[in-house]
């Protein structure tokens, strides 16, 4: 089989639309959390998917079943159980925070029901603890993190202070970056992980921070902590410049940051400013659907209904069938070229590297560095 | 005073066999949701032993649940154990870490004794969402049920563990009965009523409520094997405040202090949130609105409510429940 | 660490024990005369936080917010009084308890049919956006506005309480109601004003909060934790108590995250743990209670 090589975003940006193979209907299972915490992820990874599917004009060949894991690991494997036992879906879509994957792995797994994660990134997920039927479309937290450090040690950053809040994906991105940056010849002066979920004030960590004699701040923050974060960085005067994972300052939240996150510069793997004819294209699509700029979590879900378009334009059709064909895909998307990798099935991406600048009176993102398809190492896992 | 009256047994006995049915009858997610609902249940049983009987609300039983399942993964999944006594050494930890509280906290009560539960569930939680061993905030896989091939019982079996976690309630819930129906169970609930005068007849009030919620413990440590072993994935969200705010709905919204009603509560709980998630993402709305009115009708909860208005009549004979009010 | 970095982690935890006095003194107030728990106080908090946002984007000025936001949650507040307080004066605790805990709940799903689940910010006023210099150390001046802000608070409320008629009422109330009734205080509408007032300082401290932290649903729920501790310790009901539980718990997590940052996650439950097995009914528990 040779991989099939097209640029669907390109064509139903035209409106042309691929011509709907007859086959049967295709089930899919959207397992994302619509309540809690997360509930604003959930609703722009559907609201990406959905709009794949649309402008591909394929929508009635899915049969869509939402399922709401509350962010709760139990929940997310009772609702996966239910989408494959019960639903009998042809494949599952989705999965926000990694506790939830975690609960549902060796499930998914054993019931060989291909799984297309649309957010999690836990780096194990596609390492020691990968399966042929778990396929990431989305980041992984190393991934987002590695080509910052050795960027920033090029740029003459020599000392950083590392903050993130103390939970797995916190401490995977500031190791990811820690790992490269060192390598670079950087330093890290300190740092420290902060109580995930009940910290509202910053102000103690970032005079640490300056304490530390670093020449920088280097961090991950997400949702409600990272507009708590960036503004409180913002109302001390910005002492320190401010790097860090782009998740930080995504579209989603950078409006309520205001003026405080002028300035930052943070990696990320989609930017909604890149000048590619696919992004303005998906831009465009994405505002006159929903009226609003699409985030990162947007795209996963848009990137999660090509790749399951994709592996049955190459002939998918069922479970086993799907699960195969998902690594691989291979187009131009939104955030440029993408493919799965077979060794790991997690996503071989760009790394943009951008600054939140102002624009008129709102914020915008400026592309100052493209870091080429970015490619974990198999960690313990080999698929191939 | 806790009486296990006919209309009681009736109702434990109606509701597990309705369960069983909808579990052989229904599908898989049929399945889930007993098993959801039994674990609930558990817990909601074992919060009314102390809560209902004891006026000790407690929001450490989710770190309770959790400690046991915790227990259970590190003996059988970290040191290799069999199955059975990794449980035991689950429901034990459990009981113990609830005396501990109960002792420690032995004379605060009301908002006090609440919020100093809360306080140590709280530090259980962190110390497991902080583990890096078990996994941290990842939690831990790969736990297995017991093993019961021996007798020709095959766990893995969706319908057989549902049927397992009814007989677990019903063991419970026994137990539970039992217990509150001794001289312990009748000394704890008048300390409830009068701390002071109990405490002038020579009960040692501080180490019988620690034993209450010690016993407490125990079953919800029932609880978080099972839940442990049904899942067969572990993370800290077991033990935050939250889930045991959400037994004290149940508890409340099935009638305190019944111990029937928190099983009905939890039948109600389960199958109302799925069935409202089915058509809306809103359904706290709707569970704080029930909570609400519950309350305001009473707070008897539905099965305390029940028993009262079948009460306000002179006294029925047993069994001839089916004359009510016109 | 020279001498400005202690200054510096000092404003620090004063900033942050006057933000936490602001979040707790509602609870603290309307628990002090009424005997009522009213759990709905994270839940006017986020609103006053999401209304202030809506009326800052309305009028284009913080300021404005600042005065409509709670006035509005005040009005919610009273809503409430008359549909669901007045009739649990009597209902016990344990009913209270239930009722507003419920009422977060309504809330939490309410907020998010109105304003969706993306978190949310506002901007700290052009005037305050900067930072100021103070015992020879820079500072955020909306920081120092907060602090400011706390401590007006606290002397408007400790004026009130002990040096005006209605204060005397107020306290005569707490002593013991039935006597305050039959010597012609209208013990009825006195709880009404201090409901209203409990709501004004809840929906105040949503609006204040909001330009250090952000907005989310899920705000009225985690608020609810470190306001009961800081109420617990200082001992429910009384001003005393809850000027000194903020004090305590501000500096504790504030120091604690400086030098024990291992730690910080547990410290607050570790001191609540501590002060609950000393001191069952907190430091400074209110009279007549």
């Amino acid at each position: 089989m040779k991989p099939k090589i097209f640029s669907l975003a390109l064509a139903a940006a035209a409106g042309i639309g691929l011509a709907a193979p007859a086959a049967a209907e295709t089930k899919v299972g959207l397992l994302l959390p619509y309540s809690g915490t997360y509930a604003a992820l959930g609703n722009e990874i559907t609201d990406g998917f959905n709009l794949a599917l649309e402008l591909a004009g394929r929508s009635g060949e899915f049969d869509i079943v939402r399922e709401d894991t509350e962010v709760k690991p139990p929940v997310g494997l009772a609702k996966a159980r239910k989408l494959v036992l019960e639903d009998e879906v042809d494949v599952i879509v989705g999965i926000v925070s990694s506790g939830v994957l975690g609960a549902v792995r060796d499930f998914i797994d054993g019931a060989q029901v291909p799984l297309i994660v649309a957010n999690a990134g836990n780096d194990n997920a596609t390492g020691d603890a990968c399966s042929a039927y778990i396929t990431r479309v989305s980041f992984s937290n190393g991934q987002v993190n590695r080509p910052m450090g050795t960027w920033l040690a090029g740029q003459g950053v020599k000392k950083v202070y590392t903050l993130a809040p103390d939970y797995a994906a916190g401490r995977q991105m500031i190791e990811a970056f820690t790992e490269t940056y060192t390598a670079a010849g950087g330093e890290i002066v300190g740092g420290e992980y902060t109580p995930f979920g009940q910290t509202s004030d910053f102000g103690p960590y970032l005079a640490n921070a300056k304490a530390s004699g670093a020449d920088a701040i280097y961090t991950f923050y997400a949702g409600g902590e990272a507009i708590s974060f960036v503004k409180q960085y913002g109302s001390f005067g910005k002492e320190l410049p401010l790097y860090g994972s782009g998740f930080l300052t995504s579209p989603l939240y950078v409006a309520a940051e205001g003026d405080a996150a002028v300035g930052v510069i943070t990696s990320l793997h989609y930017v909604p400013t890149l000048d590619t004819p696919e992004n303005k294209a998906f831009v465009e699509a994405f505002g006159a659907a929903y009226d609003r700029v699409p985030s990162e979590y947007a795209v996963h879900g848009y990137d999660a209904g090509m790749s399951l378009m994709a592996a049955i334009d190459s002939g998918a059709s069922d479970r086993e069938t799907i699960a195969a064909a998902l690594p691989k895909v291979k187009y131009v998307g939104p955030r440029g070229p993408l493919e799965i990798d077979p060794a790991t099935n997690n996503i071989v991406q760009n790394i943009y590297i951008y600054e939140t600048v102002k624009d008129g009176d709102g914020l915008t993102q400026k592309v100052v560095g493209t870091v080429e398809a970015v490619r974990d190492a198999p960690k313990g896992c080999n698929l191939r | 005073m806790f009486r296990q009256t006919p209309a009681r047994s009736l109702v434990l006995i109606v509701t597990l066999a309705g369960l069983a049915a909808y579990a052989s009858a229904g599908g898989f997610f049929a399945r889930e949701i007993v098993i959801e609902i039994a674990i609930l249940a558990i817990l909601a049983i074992s919060l009314d032993v102390v809560a209902g009987f004891g006026g000790m609300v407690s929001l450490a039983h989710g770190a309770m649940m959790g400690l046991s399942a915790y227990t259970y993964a590190i003996f059988s999944v970290k040191l290799g154990w069999p199955p059975l006594p990794s449980a035991l050494l689950g429901v034990a930890a459990s009981g113990i870490f609830g005396t501990l509280i109960g002792w420690i906290t032995g004379r605060t009560t009301g908002i006090f004794f609440i919020m100093a539960t809360l306080a140590f569930g709280q530090m259980a939680y962190t110390v497991f969402f902080k583990w890096r061993w078990l996994g941290g905030d990842d939690g831990l896989g790969g736990l297995s049920r017991f093993d019961l091939g021996g007798l020709g019982i095959k766990m893995g079996n969706s319908l057989t563990f549902a049927l397992f976690a009814l007989v677990l309630v019903l063991a419970v819930y026994v137990a539970a009965a039992w217990v509150l129906r001794t001289a312990f169970g009748r000394t704890l609930t008048g300390i409830h009523v009068n701390e002071d005068r109990m405490r002038a007849l020579g009960v040692n009030t501080v180490m019988h409520r620690a034993q209450a919620l010690g016993f407490s413990a125990l079953l919800a440590g029932v609880a978080g094997v099972l839940a442990a072993q049904h899942v067969q994935y572990i993370s800290p969200e077991l033990l935050v405040w939250t889930v045991s705010g959400e037994v004290l709905i149940v508890v409340i919204l099935g009638g305190l202090g019944t111990l029937i009603g928190p099983l009905l509560g939890a039948v109600i709980f389960v199958l109302l949130k799925h069935e409202i998630s089915g058509y809306t993402n809103h359904w706290h709305i709707v569970i704080g609105l029930l909570l609400i009115a519950t309350v305001l009708a009473g707070g008897r909860g539905i099965y305390g409510q029940v028993e009262h208005w079948f009460s306000r009549r002179p006294p029925p004979p047993a069994g001839t429940a089916e004359a009510h009010d016109a | 660490m020279d001498a400005s970095f202690w200054i510096l982690q000092f404003l620090n935890a004063v900033q942050f024990s006057m933000l936490l006095f602001l979040l707790s003194i509602g609870l603290t107030v309307i628990f002090g005369l009424l005997h009522f728990i009213n759990l709905a106080h994270g839940a006017l908090y986020m609103l006053g936080a999401y209304i202030g946002i809506s009326a800052a984007a309305a009028t284009g000025s913080f300021w404005a917010a600042l005065i409509l936001a709670p006035l509005a949650v005040m009005l919610i507040g009273a809503v409430l009084y008359f549909t669901l307080i007045d009739r649990l004066r009597g209902a016990g605790p344990m009913n209270q308890v239930l009722v507003t805990f419920g009422l977060i709940f309504v809330f939490l799903d309410l907020v998010r049919m109105g304003w969706g689940d993306v978190a949310l910010g506002l901007s700290a006023p052009p005037s305050l956006a900067g930072t100021s210099e103070i015992l020879g150390v820079k500072y955020p001046a909306y920081r120092l506005f907060i602090i400011a802000l706390g401590l007006v608070i606290m002397a408007g409320l400790w004026i009130t309480l002990a040096r005006t008629q209605i204060g005397a009422m107020i306290r005569a109330s707490v002593e013991n109601g039935a006597m305050a009734a039959t010597l012609g205080i209208n013990v009825g509408r006195l709880f009404f004003i201090v409901f209203c007032l409990g709501c004004v300082l809840a929906g105040l401290a949503g609006v204040v909060a909001a330009p250090v932290t952000s907005a989310t649903t899920g705000m009225g729920i985690s608020i609810l934790i470190p306001t009961l501790i800081v109420v617990v310790i200082g001992g429910l009901g009384s001003l005393q108590g809850a000027i000194a539980g903020s004090l305590i718990v501000g500096f504790i997590e504030t120091f604690g995250a400086v030098l024990l940052p291992g730690f910080a996650a547990v410290l607050a439950y570790i001191l609540l743990a501590a002060i609950l097995v000393l001191r069952p009914q907190g430091l400074l528990p209110a009279r007549g209670h």
